[in-house]
């Protein structure tokens, strides 16, 4: 306990007397927890529109012109016993058309021209989170689809799949440019703190020659890197903060578009406080590897 | 407390700064070590202090071979031994008092503790009132005083100093003799390098004599005898 009151201590007294090279250091670990930070907020409100349309995902059966009402009722109890649908709904010819040309209104026109109603009625299946992801959702289509009086089975899930592949590779590309930055930070860091380790030389050989323990010689350099690595992630989410905000009261309404309806939120406190401890797990890092330099 | 077997330290090739030394110091004793500049005064010190290693022969120190020491014997072992040197080694940014508390503060002695013996040991040395000083504020005899101080802190068994005169005038140095024995009253074992031959005369306790890595005299007081 005394040794770790006597590192950060000294690690707080060489952090000040560092002046303009612990600011770099500093400077260095924001930019660092920065990128990643930006990171985080783009694909924590990415994954929140995700995760909208995941739960409100459907699938559609659409019966034959000739499927009779028993066929219909073999499907809809095959999805009400498979236990992953949320809910359904029998959409028939006439609502068919009639929501065409609501959703649809300048092409209403080009509807009115056609005798014949062209839309199959059809039964909408609401899926359960769950079952998209233990494989239910999959199977219930794959048995839907060879039933009688069925045309067709549309469950368009590739694009959403698309869209998270594409989330996921733009997490582990900024991951790797992080994972980058980072190291070049705990790299500067370690640099600053050896400043440190040379302008207190004589003391770290007292302390060698009066029996000091490791903790006590080389603790001093990793609090002083965590110290660095803290505030810098600090300030990079304060940063990120009023960057947020700025953007929020400058596009807000058009950022809640591009995300369709979902308002963009700041990263919650659990992220922040990931962000600091990483930025202070990068410092200690630095500051462990320039302490090896200590003895 | 002391004993040293067929000691060698090679510097560089064929460069002995120390060959094969023997020499025993009883616990409780005050010896100087003496000799020219590349005698290996400072070269048995830093082994003494385990600075360095020999490359051939042993140290015993309280019936430790200093060669089987792990890492934390190491420093358990230091903790036992104080060490003055000529240039003080004094924290420039440091308070006289906080120079002192430093050395118990790094073992991890609790605050009181180590207030208590700063204290102590600065009004041993006739320095109390300088006590919120800074090293650069005092005279070279205070430094070293100071110094003498901190190496008192851990109330060693032992206390080596290297050339602890070496700064300072003949006055300020017998004075600083003195302090070293009072120390040795004490019970403390002393060793002192220095060439400063008359100091030693004026001292009179015993002395070994290095030139060259070997011992040319080993002297009793006042009593000289050459080896």
């Amino acid at each position: 306990m005394r040794a770790i009151d006597y590192a950060f201590r000294q690690g707080w007294a060489s952090l000040r007397r560092g002046g303009g090279s612990t600011l770099f250091a500093v400077v260095a670990i924001a930019l660092a927890m920065s990128v990643l930070g930006g990171l985080l907020l783009v694909t924590w409100n990415v994954e929140r529109l995700l995760a909208r349309w995941t739960t409100s995902a459907e699938f559609s059966v659409y019966l034959r012109d000739d499927a009779t009402s028993e066929q219909r009722g073999v499907i809809e109890g095959l999805v009400d016993q498979s236990g992953a649908a949320a809910g359904r709904e029998y959409v028939s010819k006439e609502q068919a058309l009639v929501r065409f040309r609501s959703e649809f209104a300048e092409l209403a026109s080009t509807a009115a021209g056609i005798g014949d109603n062209p839309f199959p009625a059809s039964i909408e299946v609401r899926m359960q989170a769950a079952a998209e992801t233990d494989g239910r959702a999959d199977a219930l289509l794959k048995k839907v689809a060879t039933l009688p009086g069925v045309a067709d089975v549309r469950y368009d899930r590739a694009w959403l799949a698309k869209v998270g592949a594409g989330l996921d590779a733009l997490r582990r590309a900024g991951g790797v440019l992080a994972l980058l930055m980072a190291m070049a930070a705990a790299v500067t860091v370690a640099a600053v703190v050896r400043l440190g380790l040379h302008a207190r030389r004589e003391e770290l050989e007292i302390m060698q020659l009066v029996g000091a323990s490791l903790a006590f010689i080389r603790g001093p350099f990793v609090a002083e890197g965590l110290l660095q690595g803290g505030f810098g992630a600090i300030a990079a989410v304060l940063l990120l903060w009023g960057g947020f905000t700025v953007a929020s009261a400058s596009w807000g309404p058009q950022l809640t578009a591009a995300l369709e309806g979902v308002d963009p939120q700041f990263l919650p406190a659990r992220f922040c406080a990931l962000l600091v401890a990483g930025g202070m797990l990068v410092g200690g890092a630095g500051g462990f590897a320039a302490s090896r330099h200590a003895v | 407390m002391i004993t040293t077997h067929r000691l060698s330290k090679l510097y560089g090739r064929g460069l002995y700064a120390l060959r094969d030394l023997t020499i025993t110091v009883g616990k409780g004793e005050f010896v100087f070590l003496t000799g020219p500049s590349g005698a290996g005064k400072s070269t048995l010190l830093r082994l003494l202090l385990m600075k360095e290693r020999p490359n051939e022969g042993e140290i015993i120190v309280n019936g430790h071979n200093l060669a089987n020491l792990s890492r934390s014997e190491v420093q358990e072992y230091r903790r036992g031994i104080g060490f003055v040197f000529q240039d003080f080694k004094l924290i420039q940014r440091r308070t006289v008092l906080e120079n002192i508390s430093f050395v118990s503060e790094v073992i991890g002695v609790a605050p009181a503790q180590q207030r208590r013996r700063a204290f102590q040991v600065l009004k041993w040395v006739g320095l109390q009132h300088r006590m919120n000083a800074y090293p650069q504020e005092l005279s070279g005899g205070e430094q070293q005083r100071i110094s003498i101080a901190r190496a008192l802190m851990n109330d060693p068994a032992l206390l080596l100093a290297d050339e602890p005169t070496g700064n300072l005038d003949p006055d300020l140095s017998l004075e600083i003799m003195n302090l070293f024995r009072e120390i040795n009253a004490g019970g403390t074992t002393v060793l002192i390098a220095t060439h400063d031959r008359e100091l030693i005369r004026l001292v009179g306790r015993r002395s070994i004599t290095l030139d060259q890595g070997r011992i040319v005299e080993m002297a009793e007081g006042h009593a000289s005898v050459t080896a």
